[in-house]
C-alpha cells in the first residue's frame, strides 16, 4: 500500500491509494460550499491584509466600486497581517478554491509564485482594461515579474520615510527657505540635527520603535545598507553574500542614534509613533502608513525619504499588488478580477490618503495628487525603492525578518557588537540557503 | 483526553446512575465553613469576573471600550450597537450556521457508525473481531494534531479542502465512543434480544428496536459530548478551511479580521455571542453533562 | 491498556456451537455492522498515518514538489534543528506549569464545594462553565483582559499600585499568562471529576474515624486524600497527555511569540508545513512528536497494570 505514488497536486484526479475511491463518491454528493451570497450579480472574492487606518480606506474604495455596479460585487477578506495571512492564502491556492483576486506584498512573490500557487496575469486582458507596462515607474512594475511571467500588479510602494514636525525643526534651525528640511548628507550631520531637535523638544530628537520588531530594525539597516550601494544576495544553495563592512556601518549609525538623546535607547513601535504624535520628537522613521495618524493627530509636519547620508539615494519599500491565487478552475469571476484591479488602480488617489504612494503613474502625475502634502513631497521614492534581497523565505511578514530581530536586537541595546550580531544572523540565513528551496 | 476512557474504564457506563447531584453532605455552620464559603466566593467571583467584563465590554461603544483611563461603567452609558454591527455584518450568523451544520453532521455520523459498530462488538461474534477491536481501542492514543499533515495533503487529492465535507469527514471516527457505547451494550439484559430473535427478527431489526430505544441515555450522553467537541473543535477547522464563508464560528473568529483595525466592543459581542449557544446546551443539558464527565472522565481537551 | 481491554471482550450473547452456518452468518452480520465505522477508520485515520510516514521521508512541499524520497533526512535534521527543541521544551514548560495548578487547584475547589454549601448549582455551573467555551472565546476573552492599556487585568492590579504589565508581549509574562488562561478554561473539568470521586467516598468512613476521633483535617490527610489518589492519577495522565498537544489558546493569543517563548511543538508543525511549506519536514516532527506520546503512554499503561495488580 504504501507504494503507491501520492498524488501531487499538478494530478488532483490521481488516486490516492485505494481510498480516494470512498472519498471520491463522497464528493460526488457533494454539499460543495457554494458561496455566492447576494442575489444578482456574482461575488467576487477579495483577500487583504489590510486593517486600521488602511483597511478603513480599502474598504471605502472597495465600496465605491461595488456602488458602480460593474457586473459583480467584490466580497472582502480581511485576514491578520503577516503569516497568518501568507499561510492561509498558500493553502487556499493549493486547495484550488482560491479568491479572484489577492493583495500580495511584491517581496512575497518570489515565494509563491514558482511552486504554482499564483496564477499568471494575462497582460492583453490587462491591456483591454487600460494597465500597461508605460503607466508604471519602472522598478515598480518589473519587480511584478518572476521567471519572466507577470505574476503581480502593483497598487503602490511603500517606503521607509523619514518625518518631521515642523515646528521643531524650525526651532533647531534646521529648515530652508521653502520651508522644507535642509539636505542631511552625512551620519555626523544626522546627529547633529537629532541633538538641535533633541534641544528643542527638550526630550528626545527622533522616534525610532524597534523593540521586538524586527521588520522596523530591518527597514532602517537595509534602507542605510543600499546607501552604500552595498549588495545582499541570496543564491539558493550557496552562502549569502553580505558586505560586512556595510553592513557594521549601518549598524553603528542605529546605535549612535539609540544614544538616549537623540533618540530613545529602546522602544517599541507604537511608542515611537505616540512619541512623535505628542510633540516630544523631532522627526520619526517609519512607513508611509503613519502619515494618517499624524495628520489625525493635528500634527504640524512634513515628510521626506531618508536622508541621504552615505553615497547612493536608497530606501526600503515593499509595495502592496495584486494576485492572482491559483484556482483550478477559474470561471467568470476571475475576469471579473481583471475589471475590479483597473478600477482600483484608477481610484488609487484615494489609497494615496493612507499615505501610499500609488503605482500607477496618471494618479502620481495627477495636480490632484501634487496637492497631498506630505506624500508628494517623498514621491520621489518610487525611483530609489529598494526591496528585500529575493529569496523564497525573505519579504514582509517573513521570518527572514524574525530572524534579524533576533540577532540584531541586543546589537541595537548595545549589548552585542555589531560584526557578531551580524555574523549570527548570516549563520542562520545560510542554514535556510543550505536546504532544498521547498516552493 | 481520550485515553482517559479507557483508563477509567471500570467507572463507565454502569455508573450512569452515579449520585454525583443527589448526594449532600449534612452542612453545619462551623467557623470553617465561613471561611470556606468565603474563599469559595472569591474564587467564583474570580471565575465569573472575565464573562462579567467582556459583557460589559460588548455593551459598551468602541470609543468608550477603548478610553483611558479605564472603566468599568461607559461614560455614555450602554449600548446594542457592538452586537448590531457584528450582526449586521453577516459573519457570525453565517459562522453559526456553517458549525450548526457540521457539527450536527458529525454528531449524526459518528454516533450511527460507532453505536453500531459497538453492537457488534457487544454482541456479535465475528472473525476477526478481536483485533479489530484492539485496533480501534488502540488508536486511542493518536493524537489527531500529528494528522494535520497528510490529511490535509489526503484533503487535497479528494478535493475536499474549502468544503463541508472537508469539515466534517476527518472529525467522525471516535474510537472512545464505540468503548463506551460497547460498554453500555455489554449490559443490556440479553434475554430482551434472544426473545426477538426467537420469533425471527434480524440481527438490524433487533438493534434498531429493543437495543437503541433502551440506549437513550447513553445514546444523548455521547451526542452531546460529540456535538460539544465538533462544535468547539479549531485546529482540524482551520487547517482545512481558508474561504470565510465556510468557516466554523471558533475557525471565522480567529481567521478573519476587521478592516477597522481592532473592534473592542464589537470583538467581546462576537466572543459572547459564539458562547451562547453552548452555554445555553449546557443549562439544558446540565445533567446529563456533569454527569458524562464524572463517570466517564472524556470530554475536551 | 489495550491488551486489558482486549482480554475482557469475550462477548456475552454469543451461544457457542451452532456449527458453521451460525458461524458464517455471524462474519456476515458483525462485519455488516462494524463496515461504516471501519471504513471512516481505515480512510481518515489508518491511512493516514501510514501515509504521513510515507511523507515524512520525502522532501514533500506544500505546492506539490518533492515528493521523491530522501529517507531519513528529515529525521535528522530535526533531530538538530534548535526552534524544534525550543519548541519542544515550551511544550514541556508548558505542561509542567499547567499540570500542578490544574491538580491542585480542581482539589481545593472540589473539597471546598464537597463541604456541603448551599448553592451547589451555582458552584458548579461558575467553575465549569469556562469549559464550554471555544477556545477562540476564550483567547477573545483574555487578550481583551491582558490588554497592557485598557485591560481589566492591569486596571485591578493598579490599585494596588502595580505598574502596567504587558502580559502577553513581555518574554516574561508570556508563558505565565497562557497558563493562567488555561487554568481558568479547563479547570472545571478535574473539579467536576474530583467532586465525583469525593462523593463516591463512603460516609461510613468518615462517621469510623470521627468516632476514633479524628478531627477534619485527620479526615482529610488519612481518608479523602488517599481515597482520591486513582482520580489524582488520572487527572495527571489527562492533563499531561492535553498540556502536550496544545496549540489553540498559544497561537490564538500570542502566535507563540514573543521570539518563540511560547511556540508549542504543535504550532512548530503547522508553521513548518503550512507557513513555511515544508510539509515533508513536518511530518517527520509529527511523528517524532507522536513516538513521545506513543512512550507516555506506554509508560501510563504500565503503571495502570502494576497499580491494578497490586
Amino acid at each position: 500500500m504504501s507504494e503507491a505514488v501520492p498524488a501531487t497536486i499538478s494530478r488532483r484526479n490521481l488516486l490516492l491509494g485505494g481510498a480516494a475511491l470512498a472519498g471520491g463518491a463522497l464528493t460526488a454528493g457533494a454539499l460543495a460550499g457554494c458561496s455566492t451570497t447576494a442575489a444578482g450579480a456574482e461575488t467576487m472574492q477579495y483577500w487583504h491584509l489590510m486593517s486600521g487606518g488602511d483597511g478603513i480606506v480599502m474598504g471605502d474604495m472597495v465600496k465605491a466600486i461595488n456602488a458602480r455596479h460593474l457586473g459583480f460585487q467584490t466580497q472582502q477578506t480581511v485576514l491578520a497581517w503577516g503569516p497568518p495571512y501568507y499561510t492561509k492564502l498558500a493553502m487556499a491556492s493549493v486547495g484550488g478554491r482560491a479568491p479572484d483576486v489577492a493583495i500580495m506584498h511584491a517581496t512575497r512573490v518570489a515565494g509563491y509564485a514558482p511552486g504554482g500557487l499564483l496564477d499568471v496575469w494575462d497582460q492583453d486582458l490587462l491591456a483591454e482594461v487600460g494597465i500597461t507596462q508605460d503607466k508604471f515607474p519602472e522598478r515598480i512594475w518589473k519587480k511584478g515579474f518572476t521567471d519572466d511571467k507577470l505574476y503581480a500588479v502593483a497598487l503602490d510602494s511603500h517606503p521607509f520615510i523619514f518625518m518631521y514636525n515642523t515646528d521643531v525643526a524650525d526651532k533647531a534651525g534646521l529648515l530652508g527657505s521653502n520651508g522644507q528640511l535642509r539636505p542631511i548628507s552625512s551620519p555626523d550631520e544626522l546627529y547633529e540635527a537629532g541633538r538641535k531637535m533633541a534641544e528643542a523638544t527638550g526630550v528626545h530628537g527622533f522616534s525610532y520603535g524597534f523593540l521586538g520588531d524586527g521588520a522596523q530594525m530591518w527597514r532602517m539597516f537595509y534602507t542605510f545598507y543600499r546607501q552604500q550601494n552595498a549588495d545582499f544576495v541570496l543564491t539558493q544553495g550557496s552562502k549569502a553574500q553580505v558586505d560586512m563592512d556595510a553592513a557594521v556601518k549601518a549598524l553603528e549609525v542605529m546605535r549612535t542614534i539609540l544614544d538616549g538623546k537623540i533618540a530613545a535607547k529602546s522602544g517599541d513601535y507604537g511608542t515611537a509613533v505616540a512619541e512623535f504624535a505628542g510633540g516630544h520628537s523631532g522627526a520619526l522613521f517609519t512607513g508611509v502608513w503613519e502619515t494618517p495618524t499624524m495628520i489625525t493627530a493635528k500634527l504640524p509636519f512634513d515628510a521626506m525619504t531618508i536622508p541621504t547620508i552615505f553615497d547612493t539615494p536608497a530606501a526600503y519599500a515593499d509595495s502592496h499588488t495584486f494576485v492572482l491565487p491559483h484556482q483550478s478552475t477559474p470561471g467568470q469571476t476571475r475576469k471579473d478580477a481583471y475589471k475590479f484591479v483597473a478600477a482600483m488602480l484608477k481610484s488609487s488617489l484615494k489609497w494615496a490618503g493612507a499615505g501610499h504612494i500609488p503605482a500607477f503613474s496618471p494618479i502620481v502625475d495627477s495636480a490632484e495628487y501634487k496637492k497631498l502634502v506630505p506624500q508628494s513631497h517623498y514621491a520621489n521614492a518610487a525611483d530609489i525603492i529598494n526591496y528585500d534581497p529575493v529569496a523564497w523565505f525573505t519579504g514582509s511578514g517573513s521570518n527572514f525578518q524574525n530572524y534579524f530581530a533576533e540577532n540584531i536586537q541586543n546589537v541595537l541595546l548595545g549589548q552585542v557588537e555589531p560584526k557578531v550580531g551580524m555574523e549570527g544572523f548570516i549563520a542562520r540565513i545560510n542554514s535556510l540557503l543550505a536546504q532544498p528551496n521547498p516552493v | 483526553m481520550s485515553t482517559a476512557t479507557a483508563t477509567a474504564e471500570g467507572t463507565a457506563a454502569e455508573e450512569a446512575a452515579s449520585p454525583v447531584l443527589s448526594r449532600r453532605r449534612p452542612f453545619k455552620v462551623r467557623p470553617l465553613s465561613i471561611l470556606a464559603i468565603a474563599i469559595l466566593v472569591i474564587l467564583a467571583i474570580c471565575w465569573l469576573l472575565p464573562f462579567v467584563w467582556s459583557v460589559l465590554t460588548s455593551l459598551k461603544s468602541e470609543t468608550d471600550a477603548a478610553a483611558t483611563p479605564v472603566t468599568w461603567w461607559p461614560a455614555n452609558g450602554f449600548t446594542f450597537d457592538a452586537y448590531a454591527k457584528v450582526i449586521q455584518d453577516g459573519n457570525i450568523p453565517r459562522w453559526v450556521w456553517n458549525s450548526l451544520l457540521t457539527s450536527v453532521a458529525i454528531t449524526v455520523i459518528t454516533v450511527a457508525i460507532a453505536s453500531l459498530a459497538g453492537y457488534a462488538f457487544s454482541r456479535i461474534d465475528f472473525a476477526g473481531r478481536r483485533w479489530l477491536f484492539a485496533a480501534i481501542i488502540g488508536s486511542i492514543i493518536i493524537p489527531p494534531q500529528i494528522l494535520i499533515v497528510p490529511l490535509f495533503r489526503q484533503m487535497l487529492a479528494f478535493n475536499m479542502v474549502d468544503t463541508y465535507w472537508g469539515i466534517i469527514l476527518p472529525q467522525v471516527i471516535a474510537p472512545v465512543m464505540v468503548f463506551i457505547l460497547k460498554k453500555f451494550f455489554d449490559q443490556v439484559p440479553i434475554e430482551l434480544e434472544e426473545a426477538a430473535r426467537v420469533d425471527g427478527a434480524n440481527r438490524l431489526r433487533v438493534f434498531l428496536q429493543i437495543v437503541l430505544p433502551l440506549s437513550r441515555p447513553i445514546l444523548a450522553a455521547v451526542s452531546i459530548f460529540v456535538f460539544i467537541g465538533a462544535w468547539n473543535n479549531f485546529l482540524w477547522p482551520f487547517v482545512v478551511t481558508n474561504n470565510a464563508n465556510l468557516m466554523t464560528l471558533p475557525v471565522g473568529l480567529q481567521t478573519v479580521k476587521s478592516a477597522y483595525g481592532i473592534q473592542y466592543a464589537q470583538n467581546m459581542a462576537s466572543a459572547i455571542l459564539a458562547a451562547l449557544p453552548l452555554i445555553v446546551v449546557f443549562l439544558f443539558f446540565q445533567k446529563q453533562i456533569i454527569k458524562g464527565v464524572a463517570t466517564t472522565g472524556f470530554g475536551g481537551t | 491498556m489495550t491488551t486489558a481491554l482486549a482480554n475482557q471482550t469475550a462477548a456475552p450473547g454469543t451461544t457457542p456451537g451452532r456449527g458453521p452456518s451460525r458461524k458464517a452468518q455471524n462474519n456476515l452480520s458483525g462485519w455488516a455492522f462494524v463496515a461504516p465505522f471501519t471504513a471512516f477508520f481505515a480512510v481518515f485515520l489508518v491511512w493516514p498515518i501510514i501515509y504521513g510516514f510515507y511523507m515524512s521521508l520525502t522532501g514533500s512541499s506544500l505546492s506539490g514538489s518533492g515528493q521523491e524520497v530522501i529517507g531519513f533526512a528529515n529525521y535528522a535534521e530535526a533531530f538538530g534543528d534548535p526552534d524544534m527543541w525550543h519548541s519542544f521544551g515550551n511544550t514541556v514548560l508548558f505542561t509542567v506549569l499547567s499540570t500542578i495548578p490544574l491538580v491542585v487547584v480542581s482539589l481545593i475547589l472540589a473539597l471546598l464545594v464537597n463541604t456541603g454549601l448551599p448553592g451547589q448549582w451555582l458552584w458548579r455551573l461558575s467553575f465549569f462553565l469556562p469549559f464550554l467555551l471555544a477556545s477562540t472565546v476564550v483567547s477573545l476573552f483574555w487578550t481583551w483582559m491582558y490588554n497592557p492599556q485598557l485591560g481589566m487585568i492591569n486596571d485591578v492590579l493598579a490599585n494596588f499600585g502595580v505598574e502596567p504589565i504587558s502580559w502577553l508581549q513581555d518574554e516574561k509574562y508570556a508563558m505565565v499568562s497562557v497558563v493562567i488562561t488555561t487554568v481558568w478554561w479547563t479547570v472545571g473539568f478535574n473539579f467536576l471529576l474530583y467532586l465525583a470521586a469525593l462523593q463516591n467516598i463512603p460516609e461510613q468512613q468518615y462517621e469510623a474515624a470521627s468516632l476514633d476521633g479524628a478531627g477534619g483535617w485527620r479526615q482529610l490527610i488519612s481518608i479523602t486524600i488517599p481515597q482520591l489518589g486513582p482520580t489524582t492519577v488520572l487527572i495527571l495522565i489527562l492533563q499531561i497527555l492535553a498540556s502536550l498537544k496544545v496549540f489553540d489558546q498559544i497561537y490564538q493569543m500570542t502566535q507563540g511569540g514573543p521570539s518563540g517563548v511560547t511556540r508549542p511543538i504543535v504550532e512548530y508543525i503547522y508553521e513548518t508545513g503550512f507557513t513555511g511549506f515544508r510539509l515533508g519536514y513536518a511530518a517527520a516532527i509529527s511523528y517524532i512528536f507522536f513516538a513521545i506520546i506513543v512512550v507516555i503512554s506506554l509508560i501510563q499503561a504500565w503503571v495502570n497494570s502494576r497499580r491494578s495488580a497490586a
